[in-house]
């Protein structure tokens, strides 16, 4: 936004001294009628690093700029009366508004008394190397280095290698330094001159240049020795760049796991209710989260995200709500019969559900706040997702949060002593009833979060929650019941083994089959799961 | 976690009692009275052959409900991939049937489905797998159909029971092996028609399915299945064997105290549930005249489940009666009408199935058939 802003600032300051302006005296030397003065003067237009210049440029090339009344205009749309009169509407250069006369009407100019300034076929050429050249002294480093990325798949020519040589020497970015070298090696692989070529690839090779691989497999002499080993080193660089999008995808789809599993943790893990509305739980975060968005008016690209800071809270809040309501009229009559918990609860989520979907219908979407959208390109090829590196965080700070409240307030010792022994802590006057509560409220609050999280991630449906409650479940059973550190390492390890998979042997599908089957082949041979608890409590 | 099923109560106890049998009896009797009258019903024209075939498909449920009924309201076995048995049962008969309709180069019309070109095509890379093969016969399809699930269900209750998975953990592994079941079957490379299923069947046996003789044949062999199954059952729970079964539920560690090997007799069981799955899957196919993998999703096992509940655990009528008063409302209350000014909307219904769950749960442990035990039971009181 700065930078637009920057520009506006610059056009303003362009239009109000149009005659000063030495961009205004090169561009009326380019309708001069001399070859060279026309050369020379494109090339220090090209050398003068003028942001502005580029669609300027750009029109020079297609023949819509003119000179009139001794300033250079940009020609709109032609214009023809019913005489069949041709007229030209004519704008201001750099801000491309139209130019108005006094009173307030358009300038149209007849066709025969405008002069167009437009290069020769054989300029158009290097008309676009003064583009490039031009795009590539840009100031924003995202944009020079883009355009030092496109540079190299462009066409051949010395102009350009130099100019990427010389980046590639004094650039002050490294990743933009690198791209440099890549490009003009690139370039100079279709130069057609065999010592050049093997100069670049050589370098190709060095770099590990992924975008190279195919022009190196098309080369005439694909199969000579240096080439190939440049390819090795490439297939190198490519597996790596896979390990990481590996472990990156296995890494957020275990936080959303483990965020998911978290709340399991307390409410199955701790008291032993199998509340299968915990999806429904997470379904309501996530449609909380949809109300602040609807509540705050906020549209996709609105930079005012004060619904997402504040949805946090009330996805936690109105989930424990609701997971307060389930446990005060269904949950609590179940605490010693856990199958029937199951059944109830079940219902409980199909009420949810369709309540959702008479109330919302079936899809809605959330949008993702500005300073989520988008990621940070690490290396070439190796990008994380803002919204993914979110989640993880989001992830961490509530398994410490529920770490912390458990060991360090007074509340979490309430829960420990209810959970271990009830009658002793009913004894000891603890009020297991207001306990209970509070422990399914917090679970259920934390798959709320869940649901929040999943809203940066994809479309939100009243039935969104059953295709992780399964697997939730799995991963409380696979890290032992009752254990935080072993839902944590399970739903991390149930994430990264689906990914691995998926990404190297298998699809999806069979990914998540063979997942499935490892978890129940696990469960045979550690029937309390990874962690499982020793002594009088094992039993249970 | 011993005791903890045991809770509410069963009559099961006082099952023995001569009045809880002559009831039974007499419910018994009345229920298949009625059911046997259907089909004279239809003839008459009174009712129409959709309604009795519909009742059929009901009746093949209700036999998954009994073997339900055998694991969960007897051994207190929480088993939520019923309707992966059911489903394979279901898929023999159904590629069996693929078999009896539009073949081309002997290859079932439905198949193609699989395969990247048109229906009939030949660009001899298409084979009948071998498993397409083997239910090419009418006999051996009905044998495996009810020996395969047996099998599995074996297979899984033999590793789940000899490592002691108990409770909950033994439902949602089974829930979790159901979902692997369903997308395995969903898979178009496993040649049994991803997820379109299989569908559009003509003949069975040699004889029209469309035909309204045919469908009342179907459901009077629904009807004698449910029957025999139920007899069977019902031998089953009265035996020393049941004896077992119902202490493997109420304390499981004091039988094995006692010298015995429960997780023998929870396999024995649960594969025998798994046989009358399959066979209600073969039943069933041909009346509903589709199979797909959607029949294993998750809320198909845990309305299976609900059946037993609503009907009264740890009763066999119980069972029945559940899955085809479920199956009843369900037909009601998924189509449209109205009673006065108010309108009644098909998309009601999963609300009040929810409802359903909890009120079942909450207070009627026992069921329907526990309410009118209840209410005769005071009857007879009074008299």
């Amino acid at each position: 936004m700065n930078w637009v802003n920057y520009l506006k600032l610059l056009l303003l300051a362009g239009a109000v001294s149009v005659q000063a302006d030495p961009a205004m005296e090169q561009l009326k030397k380019l309708g001069s009628s001399d070859k060279d003065v026309r050369a020379a003067t494109l090339q220090e237009i090209a050398n003068s690093g003028d942001q502005r210049m580029i669609p300027v440029l750009s029109d020079y090339r297609l023949g819509s700029l003119f000179l009139y009344e001794d300033n250079v205009v940009l020609g709109l749309d032609i214009y023809t009366n019913d005489d069949l009169d041709e007229f030209v509407p004519i704008a201001e250069l750099f801000s491309r508004e139209p130019l108005l006369k006094p009173d307030g009407s358009a300038y149209l100019i007849p066709i025969e008394e405008i002069e167009c300034i437009e290069p020769s076929r054989k300029e158009r050429k290097s008309v676009l190397e003064a583009i490039t050249l031009l795009e590539l002294s840009a100031p924003d480093n995202e944009q020079r280095l883009e355009a030092v990325r496109k540079t190299g798949l462009g066409e051949f020519s010395p102009i350009l290698i130099s100019k990427l040589r010389n980046l590639s020497e004094s650039d002050p970015k490294r990743g933009i330094r690198r791209a440099a070298d890549e490009s003009s090696a690139l370039l100079q692989l279709r130069s057609g001159d065999p010592s050049e070529q093997a100069v670049a690839i050589e370098m190709l090779g060095k770099l590990r240049s992924v975008r190279s691989r195919s022009f190196l497999e098309n080369l005439d002499n694909a199969d000579a020795p240096a080439v190939q080993k440049a390819l090795k080193r490439i297939t190198a660089k490519e597996r790596q760049i896979s390990t990481f999008n590996i472990l990156n995808s296995g890494i957020s789809t275990g936080s959303v796991l483990v965020l998911m599993a978290l709340g399991l943790a307390v409410t199955f893990g701790m008291m032993g209710i199998i509340n299968m509305a915990h999806g429904e739980m997470m379904m309501i975060g996530a449609y909380t989260t949809y109300c602040m968005q609807q509540l705050f008016r906020h549209t996709p690209d609105d930079p005012h995200n004060m619904f997402f800071i504040i949805a946090l809270p009330m996805a936690f809040l109105v989930s424990a709500l609701f997971g307060g309501l389930i446990e005060w009229t269904v949950v609590r009559r179940l605490y010693k019969r856990p199958l029937e918990s199951l059944l109830a609860t079940y219902g409980v989520g199909l009420i949810l559900i369709q309540t959702t979907r008479l109330i919302f219908g079936d899809n809605r979407s959330c949008n993702t706040p500005t300073w989520l959208q988008g990621g940070v390109e690490i290396a070439e090829g190796m990008s994380l997702s803002f919204n993914r590196i979110f989640i993880f965080i989001l992830c961490a700070v509530c398994v410490g949060g529920v770490v912390a409240l458990m060991r360090y307030t007074t509340l979490g010792l309430k829960m420990r002593a209810v959970i271990q022994n009830r009658d002793m802590a009913a004894s000891m006057g603890i009020n297991t009833r207001m306990t209970d509560s509070f422990t399914f409220m917090l679970g259920s609050g934390l798959a709320g979060v869940a649901g929040y999280a999943l809203t940066t991630i994809g479309g939100i449906t009243p039935d969104m929650g059953q295709n992780y409650i399964v697997d939730s479940f799995l991963v409380v059973v696979t890290g032992g019941v009752g254990n935080l550190a072993g839902v944590v390492c399970s739903g991390m390890g149930l994430g990264l083994l689906n990914k691995f998979l998926e990404g190297t042997l298998f699809g999806a599908v069979w990914a998540k089959i063979i997942v499935l089957m490892v978890v129940i082949a696990f469960i045979q041979y550690k029937p309390s799961g990874l962690f499982a608890a020793k002594g009088r409590l094992a039993d249970d | 976690m011993t005791n903890v099923e045991t809770g509410s109560g069963y009559y099961l106890g006082s099952l023995a009692g001569s009045s809880a049998k002559q009831l039974n009896k007499g419910f018994l009797g009345s229920i298949v009275a009625l059911a046997s009258l259907l089909p004279m019903l239809a003839y008459a024209g009174i009712i129409s052959v959709e309604t009795v075939n519909m009742i059929g498909r009901y009746m093949a449920l209700a036999i998954v409900a009994l073997g339900l009924d055998l694991i969960w309201g007897y051994t207190g076995i929480l088993s939520l991939c019923q309707a992966l048995f059911f489903s394979i049962g279901g898929y023999a008969m159904g590629i069996y049937l693929a078999h009896q309709g539009t073949l081309h180069n002997g290859i079932p019309e439905a198949l193609y489905v699989v395969y990247p070109y048109k229906v009939g095509e030949t660009r001899g890379m298409e084979v009948l797998p071998w498993f397409w093969a083997i239910f090419k016969s009418f006999n051996l399809t009905l044998i495996l159909g009810i020996l395969l699930p047996g099998l599995l269900a074996g297979f899984i209750g033999f590793l789940g029971f000899k490592s002691r998975v108990k409770g909950v953990y033994f439902s949602i592994l089974t829930q979790a092996l159901t979902v692997a079941a369903m997308m395995f079957f969903s898979k178009n490379e496993m040649k049994l028609c991803g997820t379109n299923g299989l569908t559009h069947f003509k003949t069975i046996a040699g004889f029209d399915l469309s035909d309204p003789n045919v469908k009342i044949a179907l459901y009077v062999v629904t009807l004698i299945c449910l029957i025999v199954a139920y007899l069977l059952c019902l031998a089953i729970t009265r035996s020393r064997f049941g004896r077992v079964l119902l202490a493997v539920r109420d304390s499981e560690t004091a039988l094995r105290f006692a010298g015995y090997e429960p997780f023998a007799f929870k396999t024995a069981i649960f594969a025998f549930a798994g046989m009358l799955a399959g066979l209600a899957g073969l039943l069933y196919t041909p009346q509903a005249n589709i199979i797909t993998p959607s029949y294993m999703e998750a809320r198909w096992s845990i309305l299976m489940v609900i059946w037993v509940a609503v009907g009264g655990r740890g009763t066999l009528c119980g069972a029945v009666v559940g899955a085809l008063l479920i199956n009843l409302l369900y037909s009601v209350l998924t189509s449209q009408w109205s009673i006065g000014s108010f309108d009644w909307k098909p998309e009601y219904w999963p609300i009040v199935l929810g409802l359903l769950f909890i009120v079942v749960v909450l207070a009627l442990p026992n069921g329907v058939i526990g309410v009118w035990r209840k209410m005769v039971g005071k009857v007879t009181e009074l008299d």
